[in-house]
């Protein structure tokens, strides 16, 4: 499968379905690469993978993508270390990784039903940018009957905010839209802080839309609840300590990377939240604490 | 069969007392034989129990809890053992069933990737599941009859000479704890008296007892102490999934006094306390007594006018805690969701 022919399978997946995830996109991309592949050794197809994840990621540099095509090489060299011989382990590869896209398809279900309980009947939630998860979390709750009214930012420089505000109205929630820099003022309403995330680090801290990490210290400042809602393919092994520690091909849109000059010039797209300002995450895994996501990521990565 | 009949009815007569007495509240039953109850009756209801496969027996037992935990949702430490059951079912049939022992039972990304197929259905009946199941309850009751003790043994490593220690309400853990510290050194206690069952007294009593220095003084005095208190160790009723804590009303009050003065905040509990419970909306574990303590029936006419509450249980935040000491030794509250990884199955959180 030709560079071209992969980039045109991802981009055809994230265009006939607005809502599946870049991750899980990516990875259905890498599997049709795998069972087009002509190789006939372990080492081959690993490096054809590698070329096919950097082709990736020239399209679409976020975290998603890059933490998908992670877990997609590891799950390949798992898999290898149990059969030893090639075209078998071809076999088990392509029929797990149905499976695992199959799982992973169900996992926005299985977070939407562990969070919901925690929001209160008359709850004012405040979320930031465009999130399908969080989406999907607030639908449920609205099928549980429950009534609440959620606050969104704006969500600069794409006006996210404005999508996710159309989605909700669409569900009849009652939903305002709020200047990112209102965020200070409003946050005393509000009762609890619900966000989706990019990309979950070592550390339980969260990778999103820029202006999560201020949402964060005043929801800490305040006293309010900080929830984010993330599915597990996008644990990241990354352990960044401060902002600067995020590479830069995540925070730059990939054009930028490729035409900018100066990257100091450029707006970044993401930020870093720490986890002491994080109350909780939601994932299919189960309600973790952020020093429980460390744990997870070693039993898979060691 | 007359006999099987007999011993089912007697069975259900059991269930049926231990509900009554659970909901019935009256006095504040100890936890430890809350536990050892529900122990007990779950290892006759494996044994009497009309079932032959492991997937019967944990719909039979999750029946049986269920309806356990209805009459009395504060009483978690009921739920709990049901889990533990849960859990020791799917262990040993786990065992039988020739699955390596080291695999992985819960949900992680490693398996998600790895796994093959179908979970397990629990669906092949083993003959010798039921003996098997039944020796592992015993080793639960032997391992629950020990808590207070382990808990206790530990006490040398936190209590140095003339400390004073802060508590609060009675706990029999922490009595065990300071009674094992106080035979090889000497330190003063402080008891606030817990309003408004006032429990503080009798702990007070009975350290005193021991020759502990105690002083028993009232919650509203709590702050203005806490700066000359070196450590303070409390009981707890439940630990919640993220390290928090359902303790006495007035344990909150207590922890931020204790954070605000930097005062290290430890708390003893046995590990059949811990409950796979988030706080959430549920807030099942609130339990609302007679205001007849806070404010007494004598008063009628101010009663007409005014809401009385009597709320028995305090909500702790996992930041206000330093350290848990249970019968498996010391934890921070940030590690609570390991142990709970490894005493519970993520399938049973839900009952």
């Amino acid at each position: 499968m030709s560079a071209d022919d992969l980039i045109e399978t991802f981009r055809a997946q994230l265009r006939d379905d607005p809502d599946v995830a870049s991750a899980v996109a990516a990875i259905r991309a890498l599997l049709g690469f795998l069972k087009q592949d002509r190789g006939e050794t372990i080492q081959g197809l690993r490096s054809s993978l590698l070329d096919a994840i950097d082709t990736l990621s020239r399209v679409d540099s976020s975290v998603a993508v890059s933490s998908g095509g992670e877990l997609f090489l590891r799950f390949i060299s798992l898999t290898s270390l149990e059969y030893s011989d090639y075209s078998k382990c071809k076999e088990i590869m392509i029929e797990r990784g149905e499976i695992f896209l199959r799982k992973v398809s169900l996992s926005r279900n299985k977070i939407a039903k562990l969070c919901h309980p925690f929001i209160r009947d008359g709850a004012r939630i405040l979320t930031h940018a465009y999130s399908r998860v969080v989406l999907r979390v607030l639908e449920a709750a609205v099928e549980a009957k429950k009534r609440f009214s959620v606050y969104v930012t704006e969500s600069q420089p794409d006006q996210a905010g404005q999508k996710m505000a159309k989605a909700l109205r669409k569900l009849n929630i009652p939903v305002t839209v709020i200047l990112d820099a209102a965020v200070g003022y409003i946050m005393e309403k509000v009762d609890l802080v619900l966000v989706g995330a990019e990309g979950v680090v070592e550390s339980g801290g969260i990778i999103n839309k820029i202006g999560t990490n201020q949402i964060a210290v005043c929801a800490k400042a305040q006293n309010k609840p900080f929830y984010v809602v993330a599915e597990s393919f996008k644990f990241v092994r990354l352990f960044p300590l401060n902002q600067q520690d995020v590479p830069d091909k995540f925070k730059y849109k990939a054009d930028t990377l490729k035409t900018s000059q100066n990257l100091t010039e450029e707006h970044p797209w993401i930020d870093y939240t720490s986890p002491s300002l994080i109350t909780l995450l939601f994932t299919d895994l189960g309600v973790l604490t952020p020093s429980a996501v460390s744990d997870e990521l070693i039993k898979l990565y060691l | 069969m007359p006999g099987a009949a007999e011993r089912s009815s007697e069975l259900s007569e059991q269930i049926e007392a231990f509900v009554a007495r659970l909901r019935g509240g009256g006095e504040r039953p100890r936890s430890e034989d809350t536990a050892r109850q529900t122990l007990s009756l779950l290892r006759k209801i494996i044994g009497h129990g009309r079932w032959s496969r492991a997937g019967e027996l944990m719909d039979l037992i999750r029946t049986e809890g269920r309806r356990m935990t209805a009459a009395q949702p504060s009483e978690t430490t009921v739920g709990n053992m049901v889990r533990r059951v849960l859990k020791v079912i799917r262990e040993e049939y786990g065992r039988l069933h020739g699955r390596s022992e080291e695999s992985d039972q819960q949900e992680s990304l490693h398996k998600l990737l790895t796994s093959g197929g179908l979970s397990e259905d629990f669906s092949t009946p083993y003959p010798p599941l039921r003996a098997n199941v039944i020796e592992a309850i015993n080793e639960l009751l032997i391992e629950l009859e020990g808590t207070t003790d382990n808990i206790a043994m530990q006490a040398l490593e936190h209590i140095h000479s003339n400390e004073v220690i802060m508590t609060i309400g009675y706990s029999r853990t922490v009595e065990a704890f300071l009674k094992e510290a106080a035979r090889k050194r000497k330190f003063q206690v402080i008891v606030a008296e817990c309003a408004p069952f006032c429990q503080g007294h009798e702990m007070a009593v009975r350290l005193s007892k021991e020759n502990i220095e105690t002083t028993v003084m009232s919650d509203a005095a709590i702050f203005a102490v806490m700066s000359r208190v070196n450590k303070v160790i409390i009981g707890t009723k439940t630990i919640l999934a993220n390290g928090a804590l359902i303790a006495v009303s007035g344990t909150h009050t207590l922890a931020l006094a204790a954070k605000h003065h930097s005062t290290p905040l430890i708390v003893c509990a046995p590990m059949f306390k811990l409950s796979p419970q988030f706080p959430n909306e549920e807030d099942s574990f609130h339990k609302f007594v007679s205001p007849q303590e806070v404010l007494p029936f004598t008063e009628g006419e101010i009663l007409a006018k005014i809401n009385v509450h009597c709320p028995v249980f305090d909500y702790v935040p996992p930041e206000l805690i330093t350290l848990f000491i249970s019968n498996i030794g010391g934890n921070a509250p940030s590690y609570i969701y390991r142990l709970m990884s490894e005493l519970y199955h993520p399938d049973d959180y839900e009952l």
